[in-house]
C-alpha cells in the first residue's frame, strides 16, 4: 500500500475514487506447494463468493426503492422489504470479509507500530495475524453453534412476517469460517515467510 | 475493581490498537478476551447473536447503500461535469472560480455523501483549471480538500447516521441539523476564496504593474450563454436526484434507509442514462469497491457495537460517564474538553471507532451539562471534518497529493489551514447561536424542547 491509500483507508469511512482501487491480493510464498494451493483454491472461492455479494446489495437497494413504490403506487402493505434488505446486507457483508482481508482492506493503525525494526515487526505482524485469526475462529464456531440452535428451535425474528433467523445466521458462519480460513493461511504464509522485509 | 478494570480495558484496548491489529478484529477480540475474564462464561455463547442483533438495524444497514450511491456517483464523470458547469455559470464573479470549486464540492459531496470522492472528483478538474488561471497551488488545494469534507456534514452522512444510532437521536433530524453548519461553511469558504483571490490578484497586478511577468490570475475567461446552457442537460439529472432524495425522505415518502436504497437505484439508473454505464465490466469495479468499503466498514461497526455492549456490561462507560459528571466541569470547559478528546483520537482511529467507542462515555456528561445531542453531533461531525483535513491524517490531504502530486506538501498543509481556522470560527458560531444547526429540523420537524 502507498502512504495516501493507506491513509485513505484509515480514515475507515469514506468511499472515493482513490479508496476505490483494488490493490492485489497478498501473493502466496515460492517453494511451498499446499500454502500455494490452499492460495489458489482461496482466490477462487473469494472471487466466486464475491459475485453473489455485489448482487445482494444492489438487490437490497431494490427491495427498499420497491418498499416505497408499493406503498405509495400499489397501495400494499410492506412488510417483508426491510428484513430482506438486512438479511441480504448481513449476507454480503460477511461473506465478502475474507475477499476483503486477501486485500488487507480490513485497517488497522500502523502509525507507531511501523517504527519497529524489521524483525520485531515480523514478530509483530505474525502475532497480529495468529490473534485475528483466533479471534475469528472463535468467532465463526460461535456463528455455527447459533445457526444449529436457530435451525433446531425454529427461531424466527419477531417482525409480523418474522422469517427464520437461521438464513443470516448461516451467512454469518460461512463468511466468518471463510475469513477464519483466509487468517489462517495469512498467518501461514507470515509464518514461513523467513524474508525479513523493511 | 471496577475501576481497575476500567482502566485495564482501555490500556489492552490501546496497547492491541496500537500493535496494528486490524481494527475490528482488535476490538472484538478485547471485547471477547474481557468478556472471558469479567464475564460468566454464558456470556461468550451470546457473543455473535448481540453482534448480528446490533448490526441487523436496518438503519445501520443503509451504509453500504449510501457507499453505492456514492461509488456510483463517484466513479462517473458527474464530477468533471457539475465542475465545468459551475465554473462557466459563475466565472464573472471576482474569485468565481474558487466558488465553483466550493459550491461543486457541496454540491458533489451532498450527492456523493464522501470527502474523498469529491475531493478527487472535483478536485481532479478543478485543481489543474486554478492552477492554470494562476491560482496559488496551496490556495487550489486547500479549496478542495476543505469543500470535500463537507462530505461528512450534508445529509446523507454515514458519520451522522452512526451518531444517531449511538446517541439514540432521530436520523432525520440530525441530517438536517447538518445543513444549516454545511450552509455555513460553504458561505465561509466562498468569502475566504473570493478574499484571497482579491489577494493575490492584487499582488499579479502590483508585480505585473512593476515589470514583472503577467499571471494567468489576470487573464478573463469569458463564457457565451449557448456554452453555460450547454452544460446543464449532464448535470441537472444529478441535482434531481439530490433534491428528490431529499424530498422522499423529508416529505414522509421513505424513511432513511429505504432513501439509501432508492438513491443508489436511482444512481444507478443516472449513470447508465448519462453516461451509458451499464455493463457488467463498468459496474464492477463500482460494486467491488462498494463491498470493499462497506465490509471493511461495517465489521468495525459490528466489533465496536460489541465492545461498546462489554463496556456496558461491566460497568465500565457508566463508571467513566459518572466521573466525569462527578469532577463538575463548567458546561463550556466540558465541551472543550470532549472536543479535544475527538480530535486527539482522530489522529489515530476513523470516526466510526470514535463515535461508538466514546458515546457511552461522552454523551450522558454532556446531556447531563444541558447541550442538545443533536447539536453536539453537529459540532462532532464537523470536528472529525477538521481531521480530514489536519495532519498527521488528513485523509484528504493525501487525496490531494494523488490527483496533484506535483504540488508539495508543505504547501497543501498550509493551503487547508486557513480552512481549518474557519471550521473552528463555524464551531464558535455554533456555541454562540445553536440555531444554526437546530433551527432547520424545529421549523421542518417541530421542535423537541
Amino acid at each position: 500500500m502507498t502512504p495516501a491509500t493507506d491513509s485513505i483507508a484509515s480514515a475507515g469511512l469514506e468511499v472515493g475514487e482513490a479508496g476505490l482501487e483494488l490493490s492485489r491480493p497478498e501473493p502466496a510464498p515460492a517453494g511451498r506447494p499446499l500454502i500455494g494451493g490452499v492460495h489458489a483454491l482461496l482466490q477462487i472461492v473469494n472471487r466466486a463468493v464475491m459475485v453473489p455479494c455485489m448482487l445482494a446489495v444492489v438487490a437490497a437497494a431494490a427491495c427498499l426503492t420497491y418498499s416505497v413504490a408499493a406503498r405509495y403506487f400499489l397501495k400494499v402493505p410492506t412488510e417483508w422489504q426491510d428484513e430482506t434488505a438486512v438479511f441480504l446486507l448481513i449476507g454480503a457483508t460477511f461473506c465478502s470479509g475474507a475477499f476483503v482481508q486477501s486485500y488487507r482492506g480490513h485497517i488497522g493503525v500502523e502509525a507507531i507500530a511501523e517504527l519497529l525494526p524489521p524483525r520485531a515487526n515480523r514478530w509483530r505482524l505474525l502475532v497480529i495475524d495468529l490473534v485475528s485469526a483466533a479471534f475469528c475462529t472463535f468467532f465463526a464456531w460461535k456463528s455455527w453453534t447459533l445457526f444449529l440452535e436457530a435451525l433446531h428451535e425454529g427461531h424466527t425474528s419477531n417482525s409480523t412476517w418474522g422469517p427464520p433467523l437461521w438464513i443470516p445466521y448461516l451467512l454469518m458462519a460461512c463468511g466468518t469460517s471463510l475469513l477464519a480460513v483466509q487468517l489462517a493461511l495469512e498467518s501461514a504464509v507470515r509464518a514461513v515467510d523467513t524474508e525479513v522485509r523493511p | 475493581m471496577t475501576g481497575s478494570t476500567g482502566i485495564a480495558f482501555g490500556a489492552v484496548t490501546l496497547l492491541v490498537m496500537f500493535s496494528g491489529m486490524p481494527i475490528a478484529f482488535a476490538l472484538g477480540a478485547v471485547a471477547v478476551g474481557f468478556m472471558a475474564v469479567f464475564m460468566p462464561a454464558s456470556a461468550l455463547d451470546t457473543v455473535t447473536q448481540n453482534v448480528y442483533e446490533e448490526m441487523a438495524s436496518i438503519t445501520l444497514l443503509s451504509i453500504p447503500l449510501f457507499i453505492l450511491k456514492g461509488a456510483a456517483i463517484g466513479r462517473s464523470p458527474a464530477g468533471k461535469d457539475l465542475y465545468s458547469a459551475m465554473h462557466a455559470w459563475m466565472n464573472r464573479i471576482p474569485g468565481g472560480l474558487g466558488i465553483a470549486n466550493v459550491f461543486a464540492c457541496a454540491l458533489f459531496a451532498a450527492m456523493s455523501g464522501s470527502s474523498p470522492a469529491t475531493c478527487s472528483a472535483i478536485g481532479s478538474a478543478g485543481i489543474p483549471e486554478m492552477r492554470e488561471r494562476g491560482y496559488s497551488p496551496g490556495f487550489a488545494a486547500g479549496i478542495i480538500a476543505a469543500g470535500g469534507t463537507l462530505g461528512i456534514l450534508l445529509p446523507p452522512s454515514i458519520t451522522m447516521i452512526l451518531y444517531a444510532v449511538a446517541a439514540e437521536q432521530s436520523l432525520g433530524r440530525l441530517f438536517l441539523a447538518g445543513i444549516g453548519p454545511g450552509l455555513l461553511l460553504v458561505a465561509l469558504f466562498a468569502g475566504y476564496a473570493v478574499y484571497r483571490y482579491r489577494k493575490e490578484y492584487a499582488a499579479a497586478h502590483a508585480m505585473h504593474q512593476q515589470g514583472g511577468s503577467r499571471s494567468a490570475l489576470l487573464d478573463d475567461r469569458r463564457y457565451t450563454w449557448p456554452e453555460r446552457v450547454e452544460m446543464l442537460p449532464r448535470v441537472l439529472p444529478f441535482v434531481i436526484l439530490l433534491i428528490g432524495v431529499m424530498v422522499a425522505l423529508y416529505g414522509g415518502y421513505a424513511t432513511p434507509s429505504e432513501t439509501a436504497g432508492l438513491g443508489a437505484i436511482l444512481a444507478l439508473l443516472l449513470i447508465a442514462v448519462v453516461y451509458r454505464i451499464w455493463k457488467p465490466k463498468q459496474l464492477r469495479p463500482i460494486l467491488a469497491g462498494t463491498i470493499k468499503e462497506s465490509t471493511m466498514l461495517m465489521f468495525i461497526i459490528g466489533m465496536s457495537l460489541l465492545y461498546s455492549y462489554v463496556m456496558s456490561s461491566l460497568h465500565i462507560s457508566q463508571d467513566a460517564a459518572h466521573a466525569v459528571v462527578a469532577m463538575q466541569l463548567p458546561k463550556w470547559l466540558l465541551l472543550a474538553a470532549v472536543l479535544g478528546m475527538v480530535v486527539v483520537l482522530g489522529f489515530f482511529l476513523p470516526p466510526v471507532s470514535i463515535i461508538l467507542m466514546t458515546a457511552p462515555i461522552i454523551l450522558p456528561p454532556l446531556k447531563a451539562a444541558g447541550f442538545d445531542l443533536i447539536w453536539f453531533g453537529v459540532v462532532m461531525t464537523i470536528v472529525m471534518e477538521m481531521g480530514l483535513i489536519h495532519p498527521p491524517v488528513g485523509l484528504n490531504i493525501f487525496v490531494i497529493k494523488n490527483i496533484a502530486p506535483d504540488i508539495p506538501l508543505r504547501s497543501v498543509i498550509w493551503g487547508v489551514l486557513p480552512f481549518v481556522a474557519l471550521m473552528l470560527l463555524a464551531i464558535v458560531l455554533m456555541c454562540f447561536v445553536p440555531g444554526i444547526a437546530t433551527g432547520l429540523p424545529d421549523v421542518v420537524m417541530g421542535a423537541t424542547r
